[in-house]
């Protein structure tokens, strides 16, 4: 499959760029702990219905691939370009460990990767109804993104980095893989789409934790912002 | 008296690595032909062979060669040869029959995620001789150990140090004994083999003044370390004893439920299970409990034409009581003769309901 350089690499390179400057959610009223407590709610009700979308997209795109891809036993060794996509895998000790900020950065960095990276993958793909669910999918992801944005400010957290070191590589053009390289390129999407369902269970785990632990946070961090 | 050879077998006699028991304890497969030779003693010597004691046949000898043919399970046991006329002692062995082993079955589960997942083998045959197991699970690049423990014996657990992995995990078990070997291996994803153990400590009990209601109350199976930042749900089922059809009602939040359409008067058996909410498959049931809605006691059993509601035909229980009883009950027992009324309307449907769906 030929990787134009042209028109839809720039798309998404723009894409990519714009989601990165997303701007701030207006910061709700910061003794609105009912308020975080809610987008909470949502973003975790986000992940779930996710999660049920991708696993029907998921065998569709597989079986588009063809096998091995879309052998359930199908288990390659992870190939260092798979590495540029974030990986939901953690240290046990470290995943319990994590602070309210730490965790919440961890979500919103990794969900802006993985759509960049999919929608790379959404404009080459030749089936019409394939690239139209995927096209679905990727707007309900941006939806999360825009969900955890939502809540790390209403916690008056800063939102994670900006395009510099941690931009996705493609969007510096070392992604392409040459025409030639059609199996690599599969193995990429393969991983991309197992990382991606990884980070939902993870991301459901998440925000459980953030359920109960939010409000008494939102208080203190409105005190502490109000300089008490 | 006995010669210090048989006092050495009696030491060693099971333990297949001890090096003096090897010429002690004999394995052999069902079916085969064996061919015991009495020690150094010549062929043409004269012995006399004994199993257990017994003596053997001298049709199943070859000059001094036991000869056993076609060998089954009932030839296992201590075979002996004694010197013609000294009678002593020249060669023992203990002869156990048995086969080589068959593909282990194996499986693993985690019910106490995310702390550890462990698998448990066994054999779909017996070998009738000892087996040792080996079991080695691979992660990605690294093999990961797998802590056996003492009980039940064919049991390991690992703990997961790592987790929301997107590597499959790689378990191979071996099985080997002194007539030959087998194995068998699984793959699976970290989240495919979550399977809490089911709820604990259910209790139902009928609701006072409530004749349509249960009460449903279960603990977090006690194996589930951190329900907070992994909360199970729970499916509930429940039926009266009288029917074969469940009904269910699945639940996300909190321990406790309330029947509200149980029919009036009927034991119900209910049970519960539970899984992790986002991930992996659900418990086996637990154990079931049995409870009837509240009744009122009858007071007026002679005044009224009432009959009690009749359960002793199985399959038409649902007998409606007479119109006029039911005008009569509304003198007496307010929100009952409702009750009376919704169960029978209920009954009707229910019956309708399982025509369709046989």
């Amino acid at each position: 499959m030929d990787f134009r350089a042209g028109d839809s690499w720039g798309i998404f390179a723009f894409l990519c760029a714009a989601l990165w400057n997303l701007p701030a959610v207006p910061a709700l009223n910061s003794t609105d702990e009912a308020g975080a407590g809610q987008s909470i709610q949502k973003t975790y009700d986000l992940t779930r219905y996710l999660e049920h979308q991708l696993r029907t997209l998921a065998g569709t795109y597989l079986n588009y691939l063809g096998p091995p891809f879309n052998e359930p036993d199908f288990n390659p060794p992870r190939m260092t370009r798979a590495e540029m996509v974030p990986s939901a895998t953690v240290d046990f000790e470290l995943w319990r460990s994590l602070n309210d900020n730490a965790r919440l950065a961890a979500n919103y960095r990794a969900y802006t990767h993985l759509l960049c990276y999919l929608r790379g993958m959404d404009g080459q793909v030749a089936k019409a109804d394939l690239r139209k669910s995927l096209g679905h999918f990727c707007s309900s992801l941006q939806g999360l993104v825009v969900s955890i944005a939502g809540v790390m400010s209403s916690l008056g957290y800063p939102l994670p980095g900006s395009l510099g070191s941690t931009d996705p590589a493609w969007a510096h053009g070392l992604g392409p893989v040459s025409p030639h390289n059609d199996f690599l390129k599969k193995m990429d999407d393969f991983w991309l789409l197992k990382e991606l369902q990884t980070w939902l269970w993870r991301s459901a785990k998440d925000f459980n934790r953030l359920k109960k632990k939010v409000p008494p946070a939102a208080v203190t961090l409105s005190l502490e912002a109000q300089g008490f | 008296s006995p010669s210090p050879v048989v006092r050495g077998y009696c030491v060693c006699a099971v333990a297949v690595t001890c090096d003096l028991a090897r010429r002690f304890v004999q394995y052999e497969r069902i079916g085969a032909d064996v061919t015991m030779k009495c020690g150094a003693m010549d062929w043409d010597a004269a012995v006399t062979w004994t199993v257990n004691g017994s003596d053997i046949d001298e049709s199943h000898l070859n000059g001094s060669y036991l000869v056993l043919r076609n060998v089954h399970l009932g030839h296992s046991g201590q075979y002996s040869c004694y010197e013609g006329s000294s009678w002593h002692l020249k060669y023992q062995t203990f002869l156990k029959v048995g086969t080589p082993p068959k593909e282990p079955v194996l499986m693993c589960r985690s019910n106490n995620y995310p702390k550890r997942f462990y698998c448990s083998w066994h054999l779909p045959s017996p070998t009738y001789v000892p087996n040792t197991f080996n079991i080695s699970v691979i992660h990605g690049t690294r093999e990961m150990v797998c802590e056996k423990e003492a009980v039940p014996k064919n049991r390991c657990h690992i703990r997961y140090l790592q987790l929301f992995s997107t590597v499959k995990y790689k378990v191979t078990l071996t099985v080997t004994n002194a007539l030959g070997r087998n194995s068998t291996t699984i793959t699976f994803d970290e989240f495919a083999i979550v399977k809490p153990d089911p709820p604990e400590n259910v209790v139902a009990k009928p609701v006072p003044y409530s004749p349509r209601r249960l009460e449903v109350r279960w603990n977090n199976p006690s194996s589930w370390p951190d329900p907070e930042s992994f909360p199970l749900k729970f499916f509930l089922r429940y039926r009266p004893l009288i029917l074969d059809q469940w009904q269910h009602v699945e639940l996300s939040d909190g321990t406790s439920h309330t029947i509200t359409d149980a029919y009036a008067g009927k034991e119900y058996i209910i049970q519960v299970a539970a899984k992790d909410n986002d991930i992996g498959t659900w418990s086996d049931w637990s154990v079931a409990v049995h409870a009837t809605p509240w009744t009122e006691e009858p007071k007026y059993l002679t005044t009224e034409a009432q009959a009690p509601e009749t359960t002793t035909s199985s399959t038409s229980s649902f007998v409606p009581p007479p119109t006029t009883k039911i005008c009569d009950q509304e003198k007496v027992v307010g929100s009952g003769a409702v009750a009376v009324a919704v169960s029978w309307a209920a009954g009707l449907v229910l019956a309708a309901a399982g025509v369709l769906f046989i």
